[in-house]
């Protein structure tokens, strides 16, 4: 079951490394089994940014949640 | 594997941890040597590197360097590898082949991976090691070889030996100067020059400016455990080179199964404890680039206004946002700090449930 809590779990591991760069990831809401993100600040526009940490905390929240299926970056 | 070569120009150990220093006045202590030297660490430590230093600094400098992985070749293969063929000694055998061990007459030889030879192949190595002649396959001449033996482990030898795995006489005809590589998460404090070392290489290479790098990177690099060690983190840094186009290096450049792992303590650093209760954010943000205790230059005036910001940001944390109360805190007046607030950027400092985010931002940015 994909729920808020635990994709916040998941992004809680690489958020104090983001927020200490002067950015977050900010958990936009939960569809079924996928959720949406938004980067903010420094690395906001940076389309290496969205590639490194949308392959890396996908993965990571299908290890969490096997039936996990997409995360969307906006 | 390629003929002979010349020592990398690259090839440089990077860290003053007192680990790798003990490292490098051992390398030193045995360079007049020519005694077999066996260098143990995991995967990616350096250990080849470590080997060229050896022979750089020994009397074999000007002789050649040859470095051969005895894991790479099946166990049929090792020994004409290492000793060579005529012709015809086995199919495909179409001309004479000299080995490793006469490509490196004169010089030093490095057998890494020794831990993966066969135990059927270890006598034939003991034999060469004791004589110091080698026959190449299929020939019947028997060849003086004058080469120093270097060889590299990734497992305790001594351990296989007690599992029965690695020849007892092999390992003491190897184990005349041992040297040990310790793990990168047993030197974390090398980590910072070792990410400079790296991203340098890399951006000079791409022929580009080298950019800084922030200090969330180099804190998250410090608290990943580098199951790959140098070489891993070598890697990270060359794929930071390659995709970084902001003019920092940030948290967003790596990898995110780094930061991801980046779980393990938090680095060990030297507070110099403050009079006042210690928040999070200054520890970090005082303490970490003291500790990376290089030659790295620390702009004095940088630092004291990220140390102000933080400050001001635990101030108005504890207060809850309370100008007065906050100021009361620092020991400064209220009118003081406004225009502080104001000179670092710190606008929206007011609603507390931010003021981390923001103030963290601002003190390391």
């Amino acid at each position: 079951m994909v729920t808020k809590e635990r994709v916040e779990s998941v992004l809680s591991r690489v958020r104090p490394f983001m927020q200490a760069d002067g950015g977050d990831i900010e958990l936009l809401g939960v569809e079924g089994n996928s959720a949406s993100v938004r980067l903010t600040g420094v690395c906001a526009g940076c389309p290496s940014a969205h590639m490194t940490l949308y392959l890396g905390v996908e993965m990571a929240l299908r290890e969490q949640m096997p039936e996990f299926e997409t995360l969307r970056v906006r | 594997m390629t003929s002979p070569t010349l020592v990398a120009s690259e090839s440089v150990v990077v860290g003053r941890s007192v680990r790798m220093r003990a490292v490098f006045d051992f390398v030193r202590v045995i360079g007049s040597s020519e005694s077999t030297v066996l260098v143990t660490g995991e995967s990616g430590t350096g250990k080849e590197v470590t080997a060229t230093l050896i022979h750089q600094g020994s009397r074999r400098r000007h002789r050649p360097f040859v470095a051969v992985s005895c894991a790479l070749f099946s166990e049929t293969l090792i020994e004409s590898e290492l000793f060579g063929h005529e012709r015809g000694a086995f199919t495909g055998a179409i001309k004479d082949r000299p080995g490793r061990f006469e490509m490196a007459d004169g010089g030093t030889l490095f057998l890494d991976d020794i831990d993966d030879v066969p135990l059927s192949m270890q006598v034939k190595l003991l034999r060469v090691l004791q004589n110091r002649t080698i026959e190449r396959l299929g020939g019947t001449r028997t060849v003086p070889v004058n080469v120093r033996i270097i060889a590299g482990s990734k497992k305790d030898l001594q351990q296989m030996v007690a599992e029965g795995k690695f020849r007892e006489d092999l390992f003491y005809r190897l184990n005349v100067l041992p040297l040990t590589l310790p793990p990168l998460r047993e030197r974390i404090e090398d980590i910072p020059a070792l990410i400079d070392h790296f991203i340098e290489r890399y951006f000079r290479r791409k022929g580009e400016d080298v950019p800084p790098i922030s200090e969330a990177v180099k804190h998250a690099f410090m608290r990943y455990r580098w199951p790959g060690n140098v070489r891993e983190l070598e890697n990270a840094c060359e794929r930071i080179a390659q995709i970084c186009t902001c003019g920092t290096v940030r948290v967003g450049c790596v990898a995110a199964s780094i930061l991801l792992h980046a779980d393990g303590p938090m680095p060990d650093l030297p507070t110099p404890a403050p009079a006042v209760a210690p928040p999070t954010v200054v520890d970090r943000v005082a303490a970490a680039p003291i500790a990376a205790a290089d030659d790295t230059p620390i702009s004095l005036d940088g630092r004291i206004r990220e140390l102000e910001a933080s400050l001001i940001g635990w101030a108005l944390k504890v207060s809850h946002g309370n100008k007065s109360r906050a100021a009361e805190l620092l020991q400064i007046k209220r009118s003081t700090l406004g225009d502080r607030i104001n000179r670092c950027g710190l606008g929206h400092a007011d609603a507390p449930e931010h003021e981390d985010r923001h103030l963290a931002s601002a003190a390391i940015a």
